[in-house]
């Protein structure tokens, strides 16, 4: 053993081979009330192990997040950010304020196992649609709200929220970026991914207790009140200190030297915190005689703010007359880390993440070649897998109230009538691709 | 069939989830045994914690005289024993010692490992592997177990080989995962030149991000053991977990083979959603769809500048954005943070609003802790504990579960403070085995 590690790790873990093995999630079916990232994020990635996501959109226009996209660029009439949290989804158009459609999405929440939204809070509620409704008709139904400001209390009164919002609110902006400069918003919408991932974790443990009691519960969680639990030392420093956390760019404030150095030809990351690390990276540099000065030699002392701007001058003084290879060779062979700042470029073009199904290219029945970042964890025994992107606005209508609401054809056609259930309006964004041709990548016809 | 609501929905979901109440019902994970292996490593701590904080039962491992990570901490700031980066981290574990460098001390963690649901480590790859410790050997006397892995470039893959000398620490972390590439202020001459690079979040988002997506992966394997009896081994890079974060990174790359650019407070996908100055500080402001930038222009009382930038497409315009910017810093300049705040609810909440604004002033740590909400609502705890006095931290987030709500019980441990009831508890251990481990360095 030992040696053989590495093969042993690619062989079980293949994502070539995921189709074949089971998947952990199957038969757990979720209802998706959601829009933008917060919400739909969660039930995207429980449809990447195997659970059965029905997304509810409003007819017409959908989710707000179809027309939200880098400078409005639409590739085949879809935007690149609906894509990221709508994948292996079942997308129905179904106007919940309509006594028929709530009547079809209870129906529907009798047969499932999760309810995932992200309204303002009580607006399901208010709709006849909230957890009070949902668990006088199914009482092991798991329910889990998003927002901005939870359920109660004095901001939960209304109050909208975005990424950002939770991003100021929870102090993240204010203790990033350089001492001196404006507070620093993340160049992605972290509030929000943060606190779908850290909400997952309670909706999984939920159903894990369900699977084991038979009993569902409802679940409210905060965005802003996530970025807080996210803010490690923050509040420990505020309490002992009295002072806010400052600013620091790139370096850590609690391991020394971890920062960003500018090298010949762009930009390098390193880090070195044990003895041995640090002992690495002063030999690499060629003065194995720092590893034993008295102000580094301790990790404790050099994280001391004299001592920590001293090293990080001394590695900054080096790594300006090194290329980003040389010093990330040296990370290896010397025992400290270092790599230089990937973009999406790099990434994607990277036989690493490719081979690791981290940058997965796969076959879209609508779209064709799609490329898409993989699940995250990569698990031996059921591992997660893409199926397929994202949807037009109710472009699964048929599969799902034909086949799993068991409506007939004949009702269908009556409740779109109504404007109770519907398609994609004549929206870029909303709407298949121009050259469509009325069946392609549907799944019932 | 309509549900009677004798009650407003705030009322009745406050009596069914307030964390006050926490203690009297059950854990989601009561019963369920992790291992938090987590070497010099946060994003561990965090994983497990994450589970702890739901009720597993969880052993913190650190070899004698303590993790490295009780060391990761401000300027060097050491509380009693332990760093503050590691005291946030330390909640609901029971902490022990174990020297896996002596296989004794390798002997003793196998016998554990029998005991174990879930594993979490973050050593280098293949190093518990060669140890004898690793999943293919703890798998066959406990065939049930799952076995989560940290680690920045993953177990398997031609850079994990190639690179495994490496540590993972969570700058290298935010490096690799697309995020630090596109955080930053923009190459302008205005900008300090050493301020105006890639730039990480403030706290550790990278190493926080694999933690997270450890406990991701350990909970769908717990609940598919449940049907299959069976347990696995799971691959967590950190950096993955921050492109799956990534907005939409990859996909406009592929479709269009287009970067994004660092810009500061703009955002490339929706505008306004950005900061503005107010009297007193800063604001962050939204109104992107056409009817939230209406609702906008009316709250700011100029009506007129609806029609100067009238679709989304116009407001994402980069040469729109710094004249839309200026019009609302021109309204914003006149009011406080707070006031500013209070006139947007106002008019969201009107009878016939017809959009709606998002707005908050841009916090830092001690404002947040000022503000009643939080405490009105948990979000933190002061905790008096008998090893590490009183202490305020963040409550878990998902505190607010009306079945299992999770829960903070205890702190952290000074290390091996529980040695004596693990051993005991698992292993039969009395105090005459424990000196004599405790002798040989073992524990």
């Amino acid at each position: 053993m030992g040696s053989d590690f590495f093969q042993w790790a690619a062989e079980v873990l293949d994502p070539k081979k995921a189709f074949l093995k089971p998947e952990a999630l199957k038969g757990v079916r979720v209802l998706e009330v959601c829009t933008l990232i917060f919400g739909p994020a969660v039930p995207d990635w429980l449809t990447d192990f195997g659970a059965e996501v029905i997304k509810v959109e409003l007819p017409g226009a959908g989710d707000t997040m179809r027309y939200v996209t880098p400078y409005g660029f639409f590739w085949k009439n879809l935007s690149p950010a609906f894509e990221e949290q709508n994948h292996n989804k079942y997308h129905v158009g179904l106007d919940l304020r309509k006594p028929e459609g709530r009547e079809i999405f209870l129906d529907l929440a009798k047969k499932s196992d999760l309810v995932v939204e992200n309204m303002r809070a009580g607006t399901l509620d208010s709709w006849g649609v909230g957890y009070r409704d949902l668990k006088e008709v199914n009482p092991h139904i798991i329910y889990l709200a998003n927002n901005g400001f939870g359920q109660w209390g004095p901001y939960a009164q209304g109050r909208p929220s975005y990424d950002a919002i939770a991003q100021s609110v929870s102090g993240l902006m204010s203790v990033s970026g350089f001492p001196g400069r404006p507070p620093l918003k993340a160049g992605v919408w972290i509030g929000d991914f943060t606190g779908a991932c850290t909400s997952s974790i309670a909706l999984l443990a939920a159903l894990y207790y369900a699977k084991k009691t038979g009993k569902g519960q409802f679940i409210e969680f905060s965005q802003g009140e996530n970025l807080m639990r996210w803010l490690d030392w923050s509040w420990l420093y505020a309490h002992f200190t009295g002072e806010n956390r400052p600013q620091a760019g790139n370096r850590d404030l609690a391991i020394c030297p971890s920062d960003l150095f500018k090298c010949k030809d762009g930009f390098i990351a390193i880090a070195a915190f044990s003895e041995e690390e640090f002992s690495g990276l002063c030999q690499a540099m060629g003065k194995a005689g720092l590893a034993d000065d008295p102000r580094f030699k301790d990790p404790l002392d050099r994280l001391k703010d004299e001592n920590a701007k001293a090293i990080l001058g001394i590695v900054a003084d080096w790594t300006k007359g090194k290329t980003m290879a040389e010093i990330d060779e040296l990370g290896a062979q010397y025992g400290f880390a270092a790599t230089r700042v990937l973009n999406a470029k790099d990434q994607y073009e990277s036989e690493h993440w490719r081979s690791r199904g981290t940058v997965c290219e796969f076959e879209d029945p609508l779209y064709d070649t799609v490329v898409e970042c993989g699940p995250v964890p990569k698990m031996s025994e059921t591992p997660g897998r893409m199926k397929w992107t994202s949807r037009p606005v109710g472009f699964d209508n048929e599969h799902v109230f034909l086949r799993i609401a068991g409506l007939s054809r004949d009702s269908l056609k009556e409740l779109e009538e109504e404007g109770v259930i519907g398609k994609w309006g004549d929206r870029v964004g909303a709407k298949p691709p121009e050259d469509w041709d009325g069946k392609k990548g549907l799944f019932y016809l | 069939m309509s549900v009677e609501k004798t009650k407003p929905w705030d009322e009745w979901i406050r009596e069914q989830d307030d964390p006050r109440y926490a203690h009297k019902k059950p854990e989601a994970l009561d019963g369920v045994v992790v291992l938090d292996l987590s070497r010099a490593h946060m994003g561990g701590c965090f994983g497990a914690s994450l589970l702890a904080e739901l009720g597993a039962f969880v052993i913190r491992i650190e070899p004698p005289g303590g993790d490295a990570a009780r060391k990761f901490t401000p300027f060097g700031m050491i509380h009693k024993d332990t760093g503050l980066g590691y005291l946030n981290e330390g909640r609901n574990k029971y902490h022990v010692t174990l020297n896996l460098e002596v296989e004794e001390g390798r002997k003793i963690y196998r016998d554990l490992a029998r005991y174990a649901d879930v594993v979490i480590e973050t050593f280098k790859p293949g190093m518990a592997d060669e140890m004898g410790i690793g999943y293919r050997q703890l798998s066959q006397v406990n065939p049930g177990l799952i076995y989560c892995a940290i680690y920045t470039y993953g177990q398997f893959g031609p850079e994990a080989e190639k690179n495994r000398a490496k540590p993972d620490y969570d700058i290298v972390d935010q490096a690799r995962g697309g995020i630090m590439a596109i955080t930053g202020e923009p190459v302008e001459p205005e900008i300090p030149e050493e301020c105006r690079v890639p730039t990480k979040e403030g706290n550790w988002m990278g190493w926080y991000a694999g933690g997270v997506w450890a406990a991701y992966g350990a909970l769908v394997a717990l609940i598919w053991r449940m049907e299959s009896g069976k347990g696995q081994f799971i691959d967590v890079a950190p950096p993955e977990g921050l492109l799956k974060y990534c907005d939409y990174h990859l996909q406009w790359y592929h479709q269009a083979k287009e970067l994004r650019s660092r810009i500061g407070p703009y955002d490339s996908a929706v505008f306004p959603y950005t900061f503005v100055k107010t009297k007193d500080g800063t604001n962050f402001i939204s109104g992107f769809s056409d009817v939230n930038w209406t609702h906008l222009c009316n709250i700011m009382g100029k009506p007129e500048v609806k029609d100067m930038f009238p679709t989304i497409f116009d407001r994402l315009n980069p040469e729109n954005q710094p004249k839309i910017h200026h019009v609302v810093e021109e309204w914003s300049r006149n009011l406080t943070s707070q006031e500013l705040t209070d006139t947007v609810m106002k008019f969201n909440l009107a009878p016939d609003a017809v959009g709606v604004v998002a707005t908050a002033k841009v916090n830092k740590p001690l404002d947040t802790l000022g503000e009643d909400n939080w405490w009105i609502r948990c979000a933190f705890v002061k905790l008096n504990d008998p090893n590490y006095g009183e202490i305020t931290i963040a409550n878990p987030a998902f505190n607010r579960m009306t079945e299992t709500p999770a829960r903070v019980k205890w702190l952290c441990r000074p290390v091996g403070a529980d040695n004596v009831i693990i051993y005991k508890r698992f292993l039969g251990y009395g105090n005459t085995k424990l000196e004599e481990l405790k002798s040989k360095g073992v524990i």
